[in-house]
């Protein structure tokens, strides 16, 4: 489907299907980055690194594969870095009360999905813009999480299976890693092949068309919302499992990362188009910056300016390319 | 800013024997499109010139270049005999043009004052804003167009109508020799076209050269002068007014001959009642509409603007929340009342907004096609695209879908084939009712009889067509029997045998 709903379809008979996809641009930006990186600095290719820089994408790619969707709905979700801090401290506080990894698991999904919940209701039946309704959840989640506690909530269980949850491996693959491609791939599968995952472009490329065509275009947006709440739930685990506490402090700016990671991939805000391989190729564009900065002994503070600069490039040169199509 | 518009026909005596303007051999293209060829296009001071053809024939692309919008890439411009060069809308104000386009471009926040002295704000002294003389100046202004607008008013809380006076006022106030009015009637009531052709005419006797660009015959027939008639980019005719009939535009536009725009091939309806309205009320609009339409039948709504048609289509097809009233499809009561279950008991609606409620713009042709039909090819869930394909193959082959494939993004295509996708889209899902609403906007005269012949075919096929124009001769040609409101109630229904253009209007009017 990403590449049907993307690609101006001009493009197919002048013979310039590549050319069309804006992933191309950005897997080009990746292939320049990795390779500059590790002229400069050869670590770049060592196997640590590169398993660490897919630690690194694990958590983002996790929320950023619903937010994916809810952004191909045309709707957002501005919540999801103070959710995530949230979810840890609830997680980890359950978990420490019932020493059930279970337990807390589920308490974090309901948590986060009851979040997403609340979000897509406020925006579907109250009729509040998803950017105003979210950073109102955002601020609510952000002091709500000091009203449950004002510190972190340290991990006395010592449960092996919830230090597994972000530290472990299966083979040489982290367990993070793990989970967000099988979440990947669910949701690929769902944008991609299934009649959930055409009225989802469908409801964002034009809700009034999707309710005259007798589809509850509501419940579309409202499903969007809790799976990207329910994708929060899990990296909120994984998150305080990698800290070994549930932080208070945790996932601020997280949201930002998630979303310009989603942008870059070529989804549009508008709604109707995107794809998440092109979600897949900006998590990895960003966090190879991140890596590439540490690795070559930058300031740590370009982690936040470079990305910034790359998101504007990269829509800039979207919009060239579509230009090109136009004429 | 100068004072002399106040004073017409001093100064600058209009001479009738200098054309106002005179475009001779303008070419234009695009990559892969010749989208001007070779075009004269020639204006008397004093006269309406209409300026016709289907899209894509070329009138916008030469009313920008007048507009100064595009640069033309041939030929010459001469405003009263004198060449000049027109490179931006700045140059084209300068030299007397004014472009009156559809989106209408003012700054809604601003008033009309404000708007009309845009570009270029009468000072006092010390470079103060003169108000005083601004809104003296604009009622001034509308005096000599005989249209009052308040100067005062927030433009973007005035109708479109009054909008138009607006942007005819700037022209004047830029001394313009030259209005062009860009299919200014489509979102008009007939009482306000026939204000605006007031306007227009005084124009011309103001010495005004105005081009009309529109596509609605009978318009043309009672405003203009002159025709140019432009086809695929190429200057086609021109003729005085009285020298065409309607076949001959018509012919003239499209490059053939319609024989008969109403081609009609079905039988007589059948006796079994598909849809059933009962004393339906809505909120804000409708009151105790209640009408039955039978299987095969083409029931036509006729209403002037404000009668409450699109508000009856919404309501009866469950988009819109209504007081009270039954609606029943094909014996079963609509209830809950949703477009879900609308739907399942087969009553759809093709919408008279494409763009907002119909079309997913920027989603291929096949995804348009079969949104309202995908479970049919699912299984589990998943959609089996072959399938899809072909059965929107088969449509595209059926109704002669002019699209370069099914993965053409639908806003590219034509009115009339983004049409026929949305019919599609309907018939692929099965109905017993389809509720069309204005079904030819925006759509050329050419692909308007395919449009025609299409419904007759979907009454042929047995469906219960319910058809809501503002159209009387597409209500004559295509109705089996004609229902009217006015402002929300139903005034009358009668047989097509019954049915008068005159008996109908009476009723429209309440």
């Amino acid at each position: 489907m990403s590449e049907l709903t993307h690609a101006p379809a001009q493009k197919r008979f002048i013979g310039g299907q590549l050319l069309g996809s804006s992933q191309l641009v950005l897997g080009a930006i990746l292939a320049v980055l990795c390779i500059a990186i590790s002229i400069a600095a050869p670590q770049f290719y060592s196997e640590a690194n590169i398993v660490a820089i897919l630690r690194q994408c694990a958590l983002v790619l996790i929320v950023a594969s619903g937010m994916t969707m809810l952004i191909i709905t045309a709707e957002v979700d501005l919540s999801v870095g103070a959710s995530l801090a949230f979810v840890g401290c609830i997680g980890m506080a359950v978990l420490n009360s019932t020493h059930s990894l279970t337990l807390g698991m589920l308490a974090a999904l309901a948590f986060a999905g009851g979040v997403g919940l609340f979000n897509g209701l406020v925006v579907t039946r109250l009729r509040v813009n998803s950017l105003i309704a979210t950073i109102g959840t955002m601020m609510m989640l952000q002091g709500g999480v000091y009203l449950f506690t004002r510190e972190a909530v340290q991990n006395h269980n010592r449960l092996a299976s919830f230090t597994d949850l972000g530290a472990g491996y299966v083979g040489a693959v982290p367990v993070p890693v793990i989970l967000a491609a099988l979440i990947f791939v669910v949701a690929y599968v769902t944008l991609r092949f299934t009649t959930l995952g055409r009225y989802l472009y469908a409801v964002g490329a034009n809700e009034k068309a999707v309710r005259l065509s007798g589809l509850r275009s509501e419940r579309l947006k409202l499903f969007a919302f809790v799976v990207t709440g329910l994708c929060v739930g899990v990296a909120g685990m994984i998150l305080s499992s990698l800290m070994n506490a549930g932080q208070p402090t945790a996932g601020r700016g997280f949201e930002l990362t998630v979303i310009a990671a989603v942008i870059l991939g070529g989804t549009s805000l508008l709604g109707g188009r995107g794809s998440l391989f092109g979600t897949l190729l900006g998590v990895l564009v960003l966090k190879v910056i991140d890596n590439g900065i540490i690795i070559l002994g930058w300031n740590q503070d370009l982690q936040m300016v470079v990305p910034g600069i790359v998101i504007i490039l990269a829509t800039y040169l979207d919009i060239i390319r579509n230009k090109a199509n136009v004429r | 800013m100068s004072v002399d518009f106040l004073h017409p026909g001093e100064g600058a005596a209009i001479d009738t024997n200098v054309p106002a303007l005179e475009l001779r051999g303008i070419g234009k293209r695009f990559p892969g499109v010749v989208a001007l060829d070779n075009v004269d296009f020639t204006l008397e001071p004093g006269k309406v010139h209409a300026l016709m053809g289907e899209n894509g024939a070329g009138k916008s692309t030469l009313i920008k270049i007048m507009a100064g919008v595009y640069g033309k890439d041939a030929g010459t411009i001469r405003m009263r005999g004198r060449e000049v060069d027109i490179k931006s809308p700045r140059d084209s104000l300068k030299e007397g043009i004014k472009v009156v386009f559809q989106e209408i471009a003012l700054i809604s926040e601003f008033t009309v004052a404000e708007n009309i002295f845009l570009e270029g704000y009468p000072t006092g002294k010390a470079g103060s804003i003169d108000w005083k003389k601004i809104r003296a100046d604009s009622a001034a202004l509308f005096n000599r167009i005989g249209f009052n607008v308040d100067p005062a008013a927030r433009t973007g809380s005035l109708p479109v109508s009054q909008q138009q006076m607006v942007e005819i006022a700037r022209a004047l106030a830029h001394e313009a020799r030259v209005v062009v009015m860009d299919e200014p009637t489509s979102s008009l009531t007939p009482n306000e076209v026939s204000l605006l052709f007031t306007v227009i005419r005084r124009l011309a006797a103001l010495g005004i050269a105005v081009v009309y660009v529109s596509h609605k015959l009978d318009e043309v027939f009672e405003i203009a002068d002159t025709v140019t008639v432009l086809r695929d980019g190429r200057h086609i005719s021109t003729k005085p007014i009285g020298e065409h009939s309607n076949d001959t535009l018509i012919q003239d536009m499209i490059g053939r001959r319609i024989d008969n725009l109403f081609p009609r091939k079905r039988g007589a309806p059948g006796s079994k009642i598909a849809l059933s309205v009962e004393s339906l009320s809505t909120a804000k609009k409708l009151s105790d509409v209640s009408f039955e339409a039978h299987a095969g039948e083409v029931l036509g709504f006729f209403g002037l603007m404000g009668a409450g048609r699109t508000e009856l289509a919404k309501a009866i097809v469950g988009y819109d929340p209504i007081t009270s009233g039954t609606i029943t499809v094909d014996g079963h009561r609509l209830a809950p009342h949703d477009t879900r279950t609308g739907v399942k008991l087969g009553i759809g609606l093709l919408t008279e907004d494409r763009k907002s409620e119909g079309l997913m713009g920027e989603l291929p042709v096949y995804q348009n096609a079969s949104l309202a039909s995908l479970g049919a090819f699912a299984r589990l869930g998943f959609v089996d695209k072959a399938k899809e394909h072909k059965a929107v193959q088969d449509y595209v082959d059926r109704f002669r879908i002019k699209t370069p494939s099914l993965f053409q993004q639908v806003k590219n295509l034509s009115g009339g084939n983004q049409q026929k996708v949305l019919i599609s889209r309907w018939l692929m899902r099965g109905l017993k009712v389809i509720v069309v609403d204005e079904p030819t906007r925006g759509i050329d005269v050419g692909a308007k009889s395919e449009i025609f012949a299409l419904i007759d075919r979907l009454a042929g096929e047995g469906l219960a067509v319910v058809m809501m124009t503002s159209e009387m001769p597409e209500l004559l040609g295509l109705a089996d029997r004609v229902a009217v409101m006015c402002e929300g109630r139903l005034t009358a229904i009668m047989s097509r045998e019954e049915a008068t253009q005159e008996k109908i209007l009476n009723a429209a009017i309440g």
